[in-house]
């Protein structure tokens, strides 16, 4: 356990520092994937087990591909992107997804390690729910949130949206 | 006066009073540091001032996003930490929760801010959108 804390630790500590101090914004943008999947990390390390699966779900597949997308739509120098030094590091990231299959058993193990500790906590998601459902605890700011998620819907489309203020050109 | 305050901050001073215990108590020293309050706050800790450098000497408004997704996510952290070591329940979690959705939703409108900016712009260099100034 003290050991899958240092490895997510030193994951969300090497990611933000990546982030601040590369001058790439797209290896800015990965090195933040990795700080956030240690977050989540964290998260499990504390009990946490439902939040750190939606920490995965919502910032590592969510958040992240619209931050990707912003930086792909609003960049422009893409240009000085090396094709030699990508060709010269896809034969180590391949032998490194060789190595991650063949380790899948010690994965599993370190997993199943982690399940020991979160299960003194007990599983949280049928707490949250009724948390979440509950008048007296949380009922008030999940609705909200649901209002709130219904206005950012409109609103991003709006704002975003081509030739919606006044000059008009689509 | 003071007796006003202090009888509002008395929710706050037993809080700080219930951490300390936690954190004072003399096992913790040696316990793993998945046991320990003052190893996530570090962590946290570091997480923030990275977030906040990265907002300070950045210009790029999407460098700034990420600062921000940073600060909160360490902000995040905290909240389940003590969640996990104060006797507060399940809130923190539940707080953290809330937090990570208005994250997202801040995520998406800000992005069509900045697309937006790039359209009227040409760049979404923060120091150069001054359309408001004088």
């Amino acid at each position: 356990m003290d050991f899958m804390f240092l490895v997510f630790a030193a994951l969300a500590v090497i990611g933000g520092l990546v982030m601040a101090f590369h001058h790439s914004i797209v290896h800015s943008a990965f090195a933040l994937v990795g700080a956030l999947f240690g977050i989540a990390g964290l998260y499990w390390t504390l009990g946490a087990d439902f939040l750190g699966a939606l920490q995965l779900l919502l910032y590592v597949g969510g958040v992240t591909v619209l931050l990707l997308f912003g930086v792909m739509l609003t960049t422009r120098d893409s240009a000085r992107i090396s094709t030699f030094r990508y060709m010269l590091m896809a034969p180590v990231v391949g032998m490194l997804a060789y190595f991650m299959l063949n380790t899948l058993r010690g994965v599993y193990a370190v997993v199943s390690e982690l399940g020991v500790d979160a299960a003194e906590a007990a599983p949280t998601t049928e707490r949250i729910g009724e948390a979440f459902l509950d008048p007296d605890v949380f009922l008030l700011p999940f609705e909200v949130a649901a209002v709130l998620l219904l206005l950012v819907l409109i609103g991003a489309v709006t704002v975003a949206r081509r030739g919606s203020s006044d000059e008009g050109a689509a | 006066m003071l007796a006003t305050l202090k009888s509002l901050a008395a929710p706050l001073n037993s809080a700080v009073v219930q951490v300390e215990e936690v954190a004072a108590d003399a096992s913790v020293a040696a316990a793993p540091f998945v046991e320990r309050l003052d190893a996530y706050l570090v962590v946290s800790g570091i997480l923030f001032v990275l977030g906040v450098a990265t907002i300070l000497t950045r210009r790029n408004a999407l460098y700034v996003l990420m600062g921000t997704e940073l600060i909160l996510n360490a902000a995040n952290l905290n909240f389940v930490a003590f969640a996990r070591f104060g006797d507060y329940g399940l809130d923190g979690q539940l707080m953290a929760l809330v937090v990570v959705m208005l994250a997202a939703a801040e995520m998406a409108v800000a992005l069509a801010i900045v697309l937006r900016i790039f359209h009227d712009f040409g760049s979404i260099d923060l120091t150069r959108t001054d359309g408001l100034r004088d």
